[in-house]
């Protein structure tokens, strides 16, 4: 809704500023982007890496159409610095997203970082990747105590039915 | 009858803008008079008037004077200060409402693996840790088996640990190796 002074105020706004203007912004997500491609996990600030999420799953999405694809080589090697990695991310990263739509990026936060400016981190990365997991695998122990208590219960209630149903 | 003129105003004083308008009318007059006086008109009467009391051109000067003592003046006490001392209530008050003080976060919890304290939407710092300082071990064995710098091979990769062989799935792939057993967190 316009309702006030179009220059001024920028309330309902969702474009990020990152960097010293719009072409910065560009070269500091290249270099991010190349950083995601040549390592699979790295962490940065929560804002970049936000950003740089949208333009990892694009580039996917262009790999996919092959390498014989006019546009997706010149996007490819716009967004790559590095001209190693562009067979890898030809070869190996459209590949291990061949079946998968979307989600092929897992973002999560991390603690602050340690510096003076504490600013708020967080990690990104391509699933699938030969690192370990950043969430442990969820593991329900039988031999904690609740559900010790859990398992008698169920069996005393199953002991019950048992009687009730020779009557 | 003399008319002592008090010229006392070489101290500097703050120019606000309804003082200058003021000081440049009297400037312009000044120039006005020296130009005169440069040409020889030293007076502003009529040429054959008989000159009266000194009292005509000094009070120009003198209304100048009046003029510009309370601008002057006064352009001090147009600047904002504080008119009474805050009493220490009202310092409280505005120390201590809430916007101030700093809020309780109530997003902490207790994080199942270590029994660390961590926040509700983060990982927690211990156990990232611990997988910061695996991956980085991972890494650097990868920086030894590529060599050089812009050596990334065209091939996924596999991380093997002690007393483990690569499995059917892990043909193809680029094998790293690690010489420690396998951490328990890491089950893939």
């Amino acid at each position: 809704m316009r309702l006030t002074l179009r220059a001024l105020i920028s309330h309902g706004r969702v474009a990020r500023r990152i960097g010293l203007g719009p072409e910065s912004r560009i070269n500091i997500l290249r270099n991010i982007l190349t950083g995601l491609v040549r390592h699979e996990r790295i962490e940065t600030t929560r804002a970049r890496a936000d950003e740089v999420r949208f333009y990892a799953e694009k580039l996917i999405d262009y790999a996919k159409k092959g390498d014989t694809n006019e546009k997706s080589m010149k996007m490819a090697d716009f967004w790559l610095t590095e001209k190693d990695l562009i067979p890898k991310l030809f070869k190996v990263l459209a590949v291990r997203f061949e079946n998968q739509r979307d989600g092929c990026t897992r973002m999560a936060r991390i603690p602050n970082r340690e510096n003076l400016d504490r600013a708020s981190m967080a990690v990104l990365e391509y699933k699938g990747n030969p690192f370990p997991p950043l969430f442990p695998m969820k593991r329900v122990s039988e031999l904690n105590l609740l559900n010790q208590l859990l398992k008698a219960y169920r069996e005393e209630k199953a002991q019950m039915n048992v009687k009730l149903h020779r009557f | 009858m003399l008319h002592v003129k008090l010229n006392g105003h070489k101290t500097p004083h703050i120019m606000s803008l309804s003082g200058l308008l003021p000081f440049l009318g009297r400037s312009l007059q000044r120039l006005e008079l020296r130009l005169a006086q440069a040409a020889g008109f030293d007076s502003f009467y009529p040429a054959l008037a008989v000159s009266g009391p000194q009292i005509l051109p000094q009070s120009h000067h003198s209304n100048n004077e009046e003029n510009s003592e309370p601008s002057f003046l006064d352009s001090i006490f147009w600047m904002a200060a504080p008119k009474k001392r805050r009493t220490i209530e009202v310092n409280r008050c505005r120390r201590r409402n809430p916007n101030k003080l700093i809020k309780v976060k109530h997003n902490i919890e207790l994080c199942p693996e270590c029994g660390n304290m961590k926040l509700k939407h983060t990982l927690c710092g211990f156990c990232f840790e611990k997988v910061r300082k695996e991956t980085a071990m991972i890494r650097k064995q990868i920086s030894i088996m590529e060599g050089g710098p812009l050596n990334a091979p065209a091939v996924e990769s596999v991380v093997l640990y002690e007393n483990e062989n690569p499995s059917e799935a892990d043909k193809d792939k680029r094998i790293i190796e690690r010489n420690r057993k396998r951490p328990y967190w890491f089950n893939m």
